[in-house]
């Protein structure tokens, strides 16, 4: 069976709402159904039809073409299945997600995997702030599962980020991991200022040595890290092509909260 | 009834009977191979019969880095006791006194069983306050800060309720020598077979043995119808010219692999056939009451 597929037919008029566009929601729908539904954000009515052209039938895979920044809520509240997407995308790309797969090919908006519990999502481009962040109205950030930005990561990635892992091959924002109360930041092109702002119990790995350090974070020296390796091991398993070793420095903090947070710096 | 030989060995057609147990894997790594199967050694040490030291266990294989969940060195052990808080107390102790002390260590999970036990989720008390949990790919591990650097240990290891324990076979020579030899290059054969151990000294027991005795409280003594010294007795099952008769037991996670083990190992035993010393073949059981799983002989030699 082919993919569902939603081709954009043009840059919409208004932003759209593709939140219903998730396997669980579209499981038993038709063709005309499926265009039927209703993805506007303002009075305006637009439905899937008017944006899109739809084909192909299988539900569990869906594929989105040649959409843009006006297009949000990509595989929001995801729980399974897996969605491809050849162009950009808005906001809150899976958001609150449990399961599934989301890659995009492209860039992404704000809140990328906000307040997500499992699962994984891949932008090969740049992503906007709080990525992995908190969703409007949940008190923690992401929860669970597993981002990789191919890109450069906005501020506030991983804000009060509880658990899973975030991989950014660019360079972040100012207060990467702010508030964090656990999970795994993977720093690869270093991030702006305040990283590590709060952080209770999470971990910030550096590749490089951070430009600007937080004050109340107290050196631990260099060390050998078997969870280096487990991660390392992991991610190449994931197709990522990733040298993290086993030694490094290691910075505790932020001693301003509990302190039991982390900053690895590569050797 | 013809008699069944192979290489001019004859295999007694008898059954070896063995019973239900419960088993786990886990996955040992450390900097080097040597390290790793020190802390393997080490663990599974005085861990040969479930009548007095608690588990059987043994080393199933080593596991070259490319296998190993932190691409180091590693070690798979195999663990095996009666019930399941048994396995677990086991587990436990075994992994915290052997595998957390030992240098340079980790310990992961090697098993996906249908019930899971705990790993890492007890051990990590041991880091008063500084351990931290990690997830990564749905999978929770401990860092536990030790002064070696950390010990990392996975939460859960799984475990089977399927696993097999006591399978067996008995090997009847003309010499202590040839019985030892013969064994032994079974023992070899059967350590390439995935899911089983043979947990005794070298995977060779010289005392195998029987329930009960005429002692009260003890529980198991020495099998004297198998045993050369007092063949005069009635109940001796050896032919005149046995001079020794050593037993191999295995323990697997499945009958299947209880049962090639044995058919790897009878093989083994019978390659240098009846002119290197050895006569029978045969295995132990108690009648049929002691478990539910019988291995026969004639359909292992096939």
């Amino acid at each position: 069976m082919s993919a569902l597929s939603f081709e954009l037919k043009g840059r919409p008029e208004q932003r759209l709402d593709l939140s219903s566009l998730v396997p669980s929601r579209l499981d038993g729908l038709n063709r005309k159904q499926i265009e039927a539904l209703s993805v506007a954000t303002t009075r305006e009515t637009l439905t899937v039809g008017d944006a899109f052209k739809v084909k192909g039938r299988d539900v569990q895979n869906l594929h989105f073409v040649g959409t843009d920044d006006r297009c949000d809520k990509i595989g929001a509240k995801l729980a399974g299945g897996e969605i491809v997407v050849d162009g950009d995308v808005g906001m809150l790309l899976g958001a609150q997600m449990k399961r599934g797969k989301i890659a995009v090919d492209g860039s992404a908006g704000v809140s990328v995997g906000a307040s997500m519990s499992g699962g994984e999502i891949s932008v090969r481009r740049d992503v906007g702030d709080q990525a992995g962040g908190v969703a409007f109205g949940d008190t923690f950030g992401m929860k669970g599962g597993f981002i990789s930005i191919g890109g450069d990561a906005g501020s506030l990635l991983g804000e009060r980020l509880r658990r899973g892992l975030i991989v950014v091959g660019g360079k972040a924002g100012d207060y990467a991991g702010g508030r964090m109360v656990a999970g795994t930041l993977l720093l690869r092109g270093g991030a702006g200022r305040y990283a590590g702002y709060g952080n209770r119990r999470g971990s910030l790995i550096f590749a490089d040595k951070p430009r600007h350090l937080m004050p109340t974070y107290v050196d631990s020296g260099v060390m050998e890290f078997d969870y280096l390796r487990l991660l390392e091991t992991w991610l190449r398993e994931q197709g990522m092509r990733i040298r993290l070793g086993g030694r490094a420095r290691r910075l505790m903090g932020d001693m301003a909260v509990l302190g039991k947070g982390e900053m690895l710096i590569l050797e | 009834m013809p008699e069944l030989k192979v290489k001019g060995v004859t295999i007694v057609e008898t059954f070896a009977e063995a019973f239900p147990m419960v088993g786990t894997r886990v996955i040992i790594t450390a900097p080097t191979a040597e390290w790793a199967m020190i802390s393997a050694r080490t663990m599974t040490g005085f861990a040969t019969s479930v009548i007095a030291c608690g588990a059987e266990g043994g080393i199933e294989r080593t596991l070259s880095k490319s296998e190993t969940p932190d691409g180091r060195p590693g070690v798979a052990v195999l663990l095996f006791t009666m019930d399941a808080n048994m396995l677990q107390t086991q587990l436990r102790n075994r992994v915290g006194q052997c595998v957390l002390t030992s240098p340079g260590s980790a310990c992961y999970a090697g098993l996906k069983g249908e019930k899971s036990l705990k790993l890492g989720s007890s051990l990590r008390f041991f880091g008063d306050g500084w351990q931290m949990s990690k997830v990564i790919g749905g999978r929770r591990y401990w860092r536990i800060p030790v002064m070696g650097g950390e010990f990392v240990c996975e939460e859960k290891t799984g475990m089977t309720t399927k696993a097999v324990g006591g399978g067996n076979l008995l090997v009847v020579g003309k010499s202590h020598k040839a019985v030892l030899a013969a064994c032994t290059r079974a023992v070899k054969a059967m350590a390439d077979v995935p899911d089983v151990i043979t947990p005794f000294p070298g995977g060779i027991v010289r005392s195998g043995s029987k329930v009960g005795s005429k002692y009260a409280g003890q529980i198991a003594s020495t099998n004297h119808a198998y045993a050369p010294g007092l063949k005069w007795h009635a109940d001796s099952e050896l032919p005149p010219s046995a001079e020794a008769v050593l037993e191999i037991v295995i323990d697997g996670l499945t009958a299947d692999a209880v049962h090639e083990a044995m058919h790897e190992g009878l093989h083994a035993i019978a390659k240098g056939g009846a002119r290197e010393g050895i006569t029978h073949i045969t295995a132990g059981n108690y009648g049929g009451n002691l478990g539910p799983h019988h291995f026969h002989l004639k359909e292992i030699v096939g």
